[in-house]
């Protein structure tokens, strides 16, 4: 090891060993991921401390994260527009009929809103105050509701837009445009096992079904939503067609949104819109500044070149393609667990990416392989985002819904199975519309 | 002392309000000059949008302090409110070591910017660093207040 005073051994238990020990003092992730880079950058006499100001600075300094705050902005100026009572009625006359009508809803305004958030935390706080409370009314049980609610969030870092995929393609270099694409059918089937499991628990419990909507009801609320609807298409579409960048299109639908939120739905004053862009700047600083600590904590592993000691480590297990697949899920799920998605990406993403190559899968089909995984972390415990909001929301501790959670989590297990076993799940799309962009 | 407290939160709430609302002109800008003649091709709208994200970012983390909104890993049980005021000390402890090594060593790192310019727009680029000594100051100042709060809920077991 050149110029290094500790060995990799000991380097790894202060990293890991101090960044578990904060957690479990319920240090902020964050705080704790710096705090456990500072002993190995006061001991080596190459680094010190401004080393952590300068991985920051560098993580922080890109024109691609941009897009994260872009993104929140957009879901919370749809919101505070009354988009999504609209979605709802769009939602209502689609599936209402079928049993378990209003979960039901509630999955397909996720995939709606998927469309045009990226971020599953804004999704869920807004869904969560919406259906829960109006589940539990009509007879649906408390914990089922928290559960489909916080479930039916992950959607959104999967169906595009993504703030995950931003991320990914921005630290893993990959396009971002073929993941949005890719994204889309594994989403989808998502939300079709979902439809699934309420069907299911439907029947069990005899949940309500609401009367058949008319095609006229089902047409007047399609074309109330559509200008809402459009976002995706825009987002997507302006990258594909090479108009904007990623960044620039989270912006464009900034604005898109707040057009329809000032003239075409007209919901929106001057109180709502502070509200929206403090609770956006505020959010995404959040999540963006683990970003900065997660990257001079990854910065520190590659200078102990630990990746590099963990792929050759794996490759004496001579796995193929599906094996290295369904382990790279594994990793991802565990650490799902106990670390927000974005600086999962950056430290467990760019340490398996070597070993994803060496065995010739597909950067687009590992990409998803590690969004989707990391996206069902967001409601596995200890450390589930969108499960806490939800619980939170409707003011009960997080293990009171867990039993129905993990249930529901059973089938869109095997859709990622699925996507590791078929490659072509996530690659059929971009292949298809825009093969340029898998190169 | 609370009142200053008060008054700096709500200045870095309007300040992290403005960074958002001005974040989204020049990267219009930018796509507007591309495709129109409305305003001219400026080459320092990226740089200048990625240095007010940086401030956002910075603010953002400011105000999550006061909050106690950074995110967290619960694995404890249930605790009263003696217990989980212990264990916010202790972990509020920690944070006070990564606020102070923000100020301390940021200060150096604000001086090793002190005649740099960046690149496109030359900025002085102590004004983007300057950003995490301030922050751990903020850091420092909010960290107090809690520590008051959490001292008061241990010796009357919170309540008021």
């Amino acid at each position: 090891m050149s110029g290094a005073e500790l060995t990799v051994g000991w380097a790894a238990v202060i990293l890991f060993g101090g960044f578990f020990l904060l957690l479990v003092l319920r240090v902020p992730v964050a705080f704790a991921l710096g705090l456990s880079c500072l002993p190995i950058l006061v001991i080596e006499p190459r680094l010190s401390p401004i080393t952590l100001f300068n991985e920051t600075f560098k993580a922080y300094n890109s024109f691609i994260l941009l897009a994260v705050p872009f993104f929140l902005l957009t879901a919370n100026l749809m919101n505070i527009g009354g988009i999504t009572d609209r979605l709802v009625r769009l939602s209502r006359t689609m599936v209402g009929h079928f049993p378990g009508s209003l979960a039901q809803i509630n999955v397909v305004v996720s995939v709606f809103f998927a469309g045009i958030s990226g971020s599953s935390t804004a999704d869920a706080a807004s869904q969560s105050k919406i259906f829960i409370d109006a589940q539990v009314k009509e007879g649906y049980g408390l914990s089922f509701s928290i559960a489909i609610t916080a479930v039916s969030a992950v959607l959104a870092v999967i169906i595009p837009p993504s703030i995950l995929m931003v991320v990914w393609g921005g630290v893993i270099s990959t396009s971002i445009g073929a993941l949005y694409l890719a994204g889309i059918l594994p989403g989808l089937l998502i939300a079709g096992a979902q439809m699934a499991t309420v069907h299911a628990y439907a029947k069990l419990y005899n949940y309500p079904v609401y009367p058949r909507a008319t095609l006229r009801e089902f047409l007047i609320a399609g074309l109330q939503s559509l200008p809402a609807l459009l976002t995706p298409v825009i987002i997507v579409g302006g990258i594909l067609l090479g108009w904007f960048t990623p960044t620039e299109s989270a912006a464009v639908a900034v604005i898109y949104a707040a057009v329809l939120s000032i003239v075409v739905y007209r919901e929106m004053d001057g109180k709502k819109l502070i509200q929206a862009l403090s609770e956006t700047g505020k959010l995404s600083a959040i999540a963006l500044f683990c970003v900065g600590t997660a990257s001079a904590f990854g910065w520190l592993m590659a200078y102990y070149q630990m990746p590099r000691l963990l792929l050759e480590n794996v490759t004496s297990w001579n796995m193929g393609l599906t094996e290295v697949g369904f382990f790279i899920a594994f990793c991802f799920l565990v650490v799902g667990c106990f670390l927000d998605a974005i600086p999962a990406i950056i430290i467990l993403g760019t340490t398996l990416q070597p070993l994803a190559e060496s065995v010739g899968m597909h950067p687009v089909q590992f990409a998803i392989i590690g969004i989707v995984s990391l996206a069902f972390g967001l409601v596995t415990p200890p450390y589930g985002l969108c499960l806490m909001i939800s619980c939170a929301v409707a003011k009960v501790p997080l293990r009171y819904a867990l039993k129905d959670t993990l249930i529901m989590l059973v089938p869109m297990m095997l859709v990622l199975a699925a996507c590791i076993l078929w490659p072509e799940i996530p690659l059929i799309l971009p292949r298809l519309i825009s093969p340029e962009f898998l190169q | 002392m609370k009142h200053l407290l008060a008054r700096i939160y709500r200045l870095l709430t309007w300040l992290l309000i403005a960074t958002v609302a001005i974040l989204v002109v020049p990267v219009t800008m930018q796509i507007l000059s591309r495709y129109t003649e409305l305003v001219p091709a400026y080459i320092w709208t990226e740089e200048l949008a990625r240095f007010m994200f940086i401030w956002m970012v910075m603010l953002g983390a400011m105000i999550g302090v006061r909050e106690a909104t950074h995110f967290e890993v619960d694995v404890w049980p249930v605790l009263g409110p003696r217990g989980n005021a212990l264990l916010r000390i202790v972990s509020q402890v920690f944070v006070l070591v990564f606020a102070l090594v923000f100020v301390w060593w940021g200060i150096e790192f604000t001086r090793f910017g002190w005649d740099q310019l960046s690149e496109i727009a030359e900025l002085p680029m102590w004004t983007i660093f300057i950003a995490w000594p301030v922050a751990g100051a903020a850091w420092v100042l909010f960290l107090g207040e809690h520590f008051v709060e959490n001292v008061r809920v241990l010796r009357t077991g919170g309540a008021r």
